[in-house]
């Protein structure tokens, strides 16, 4: 073993084992989350439970935002001997999704008693907490506050023709807001409106955060994008700023983060407990304090500045599990309808 | 030379058994999924028949023949100036011009969207955004073949020609068959990169297979629509199998040999090059800059990525250097087999390069989630060494058959017949002939491995990240600037330790 190569094998026969041993596994009391949910938000979260509770929490993070298709799929790929025990989606299609296929358990926690039946699966498979809203953001600069459109069904006007921008419909919240639509006015009336969309020139772009930027460029002057993502402009004293659409019609669409158990989980128990914080009055706080500026569904807990609070407004009466049936029927008919 | 039960036969028959349970399994386990699934004919039909798909294999194809052409003629510009030319601070040059590869490609993509605005929006801008990734790839795989070829054929041609002349038909046709596997390595990375177009909104064959997972969560419609990519790239080894004739290596060492043959040409090297590093790495890098010094606590989000920067550096230098040994034994057997079954082994390899990194992602999970020793090893890092294992051995066994060819036969026979075996060969005979060769398959697997997001992301253990997964998982509601940022921490993360590796071998080959 006095080679060159042989004592290069031998090192990497040893970095390779290392890596082998690293399984973070070992503690006696530990959980794993998948988190979906954006990681600046939801990373000091799972650390104070870890602090305080003193269990070890490993996490996968991942957005969808960005186009990786991780976890969702990995949760999928993996459900025959599941690795996870609870999984965090920042809204509602993947977890549906998930629910469908056979992934989910149920669990219903105490913890969700002052959340409203609206946001939480009859079954258990599935319980909300910190919702974020669709809303319709525009140019304050270049549009009257009395000009901004009220409904989403206005962008259709042919007076925001080539102004208009929406998020790719088939991915992230834009796809549950469109499979919500469909569930709420019909196949007619919403192809109808993402035809005319389509013959007004709307931009179809990557993300939500994109559709924010270009309405304060100017390069859009209305889009549909989530309130998140509106408020980080308005913090940042950008000239935008967001109507709640329908709220005398159909209501405004609301997009909680849900959690569920997931089925087979290795550490079930600890997942519970994992869960049980997550829909603690506490959290929701800290999510409504933070720059995700998510709406509590707890009731009195203390909303976020810039969003009002859900007991304002008409929220979209939702069929989330119908508006699930339908995500991958209206995919497939925006690809055709918007030609993506 | 040696029987069938010497250590070659081991040595082969294990990398052989790797390349199987980590390259070929994880894809096997998907196409089984395809061919289990309730209807697989009409799902192969929608990924040929359909006029949709048609359209899209059009523009895959576009996108893959333009940034291969664009970046094999900068490349090949731009290693003969580094080869042949005197140009000053050579290894500087080569460090600056290699740097725009260690950038993720799409951030690339940002940046010249940022500069070009919905100009970049197009299959052009697609084409200059990979390219200005990919081209260091040519130009090396130019400089490395130029080397091989010894000065004194050029410097006697000009007694009787023009430089011009010498460079057509001297130079430039023994430098071609390493152009042209280049030239195929870029068109297969083209195809199968998901992030440019999907930024940049160029639909093409990898962004419908994204569409199949995240919009759909439909495994058999993924694997299946990446069957066209397989076949392009498959078409495309075909097309280029041929160039491996001209292959004529009359000088094995790489180390640069000063030549006069093309000392008029210096001044318009350096401007080349110099107008290359502008393009290349100066616009897009000023453009991250720009952004990232108008965000606010950018440090504090760098400080947050340190271990996930020690992990990737890790990772990858394993897995680069796991990559580079299996890939140099596959390599070998297929220097050392007849040309029929080479070409075959070519072509498997080229496809198997070409399948989307999800897919394969997938597919390891698919294989490695499961009961017993395979079920130990899910989990733990060593997944995301296997995920490199399974995306580059393929590409690096290509690349070290191409520099195992350059040893002739006759070295080992001679060794074979003074009674060394078949490891004692390799140590003392092939290895040293080779070594800067394999050095650059090391550093361009660093470089992938290093950037991968697409696998990893998917069998990363719970709790464990590396840098581009964590740069990729921020950017959803990041500022602009803080993506800026990480990405070009991301980028002088890779660079420094590259960087240093290149001065050093510059030096040794100064002294």
């Amino acid at each position: 073993m006095t080679s060159p190569t042989a004592r290069s094998s031998a090192a990497l026969l040893t970095a390779v084992l290392a890596l082998g041993c690293g399984r973070p596994g070992g503690d006696s009391r530990q959980v794993t989350a998948y988190v979906s949910a954006d990681r600046p938000f939801s990373e000091p979260i799972m650390q104070e439970y870890q602090r305080r509770t003193g269990v070890r929490v490993d996490v996968v993070y991942d957005t969808e935002e960005t186009k990786s298709t991780g976890l969702a799929n990995r949760l999928l790929a993996e459900k025959e001997r599941p690795q996870a025990d609870v999984f965090w989606s920042n809204e509602p299609v993947r977890t549906l999704v998930l629910k469908s296929r056979g992934v989910l358990a149920s669990y219903q926690s105490a913890a969700a008693q002052g959340i409203a039946d609206t946001f939480k699966d009859r079954d258990g498979y599935w319980t909300g907490f910190s919702a974020r809203l669709r809303v319709i953001v525009y140019n304050t600069a270049k549009v009257p506050a009395g000009d901004a459109p009220q409904s989403v069904f206005d962008l259709a006007d042919p007076r925001w023709k080539g102004k208009v921008a929406i998020a790719d419909p088939r991915f992230g919240s834009t796809s549950f807001h469109v499979a919500a639509l469909y569930a709420e006015v019909g196949d007619q009336r919403a192809d109808d409106f993402f035809r005319t969309l389509k013959a007004n020139d709307v931009k179809v772009v990557d993300g939500n955060s994109v559709v924010r930027d270009m309405v304060v460029r100017g390069d859009a002057l209305v889009g549909l994008t989530d309130t998140d993502d509106v408020n980080v402009a308005i913090e940042a004293k950008q000239p935008v700023a967001m109507v709640l659409p329908d709220r005398g019609g159909i209501g405004v669409p609301v997009m909680p983060n849900m959690v569920s158990l997931v089925a087979g989980a290795p550490h079930a128990d600890e997942g519970k407990r994992l869960i049980d914080y997550l829909l603690s009055a506490e959290v929701e706080r800290r999510l409504a304090e933070s720059e995700a500026v998510q709406i509590p569904l707890h009731g009195g807990v203390q909303g976020p500045r810039n969003i009002p609070p859900i007991s304002s407004f008409k929220p979209m009466t939702l069929d989330y599990a119908k508006a699930a049936t339908r995500v991958e029927d209206v995919t497939k008919r925006l690809a055709t309808i918007l030609g993506l | 030379m040696w029987g069938v039960w010497s250590s070659r036969t081991f040595v082969i028959g294990g990398a052989a058994a790797i390349f199987a349970i980590v390259c070929v399994l994880p894809m096997a386990s998907m196409l089984w999924g395809v061919a289990t699934a309730a209807a697989p004919i009409s799902l192969l039909q929608s990924a040929f028949l359909d006029a949709r798909q048609r359209r899209l294999l059009a523009t895959t194809i576009s996108l893959g023949l333009s940034t291969a052409a664009l970046s094999a003629a900068a490349g090949m510009l731009l290693g003969f100036v580094l080869a042949r030319t005197r140009v000053p601070a050579r290894a500087a040059l080569r460090i600056a011009l290699v740097a725009p590869a260690l950038l993720p490609p799409y951030v690339i993509a940002l940046a010249w969207t940022s500069i070009a605005g919905a100009a970049a929006f197009t299959l052009f801008g697609a084409v200059v955004s990979l390219t200005t990734a990919y081209f260091p790839i040519a130009m090396l795989a130019t400089e490395v073949g130029l080397r091989r070829v010894d000065p004194r054929l050029e410097e006697a041609a000009l007694l009787v020609t023009t430089p011009r002349r010498v460079l057509r038909r001297i130079s430039g046709p023994l430098v071609l068959p390493n152009v042209i596997a280049a030239a195929l390595l870029i068109f297969v990375l083209a195809v199968s990169e998901f992030s440019v177009p999907g930024v940049l909104r160029v639909r093409v064959f990898t962004t419908e297979v994204f569409s199949a997972f995240a919009a759909l969560y439909d495994f058999a419609r993924a694997t299946v629509l990446s069957l066209p990519l397989m076949l392009v790239s498959c078409a495309a080894a075909w097309a280029a199998t041929g160039s491996g004739k001209g292959l004529i290596v009359t000088r094995r060492s790489l180390r640069h040999v000063t030549t006069d043959a093309f000392d008029g040409w210096s001044a318009a090297g350096t401007v080349l090059a110099s107008a290359g590093i502008v393009v290349a790495l100066i616009v897009p890098v000023s453009a991250l800059l720009i952004e990232a010094v108008r965000a606010q606590s950018v440090l504090a989000v760098m400080r947050s990525s340190r271990d996930a920067a020690t992990n990737s550096l890790l990772l990858a230098s394993l897995g680069a250097t796991a990559v580079t040994i299996v890939a140099l034994v596959l390599g070998y057997a297929r220097a050392r087999t007849t040309r029929r079954v080479g070409v075959v082994l070519d072509v498997c390899w080229l496809m198997l390069f070409a399948v989307p990194s999800t897919v394969m992602g997938i597919g390891l999970i698919g294989v490695w989630n499961r009961a017993g020793a395979a079920g130990f090893v899910y989990g733990t890092r060593a997944m995301l060494l296997l995920a490199t294992l399974s995306r580059f051995v393929p590409a690096g066994a290509l690349a070290a058959a191409a520099i195992v060819r350059a040893v002739p036969d006759s070295h080992e026979e001679a060794a074979a017949t003074a009674g060394a075996g078949w490891l004692r060969t390799m140590n003392r005979i092939v290895l040293p002939q080779i070594r800067t060769g394999l050095l650059a398959v090391w550093v361009v697997t660093f470089i992938l491995a290093f950037g991968e997001v697409g696998a990893g992301i998917l069998v990363a253990p719970p709790g464990e990240s590396t840098l581009p997964i964590r740069v990729y998982t921020m950017t959803a509601n990041a500022p602009p600037g803080h993506v800026a940022a990480l990405a070009l921490f991301q980028c002088l993360v890779v660079f420094c330790p590259l960087a240093l590796l290149g001065f050093v071998l510059a030096r040794q080959e100064r002294s």
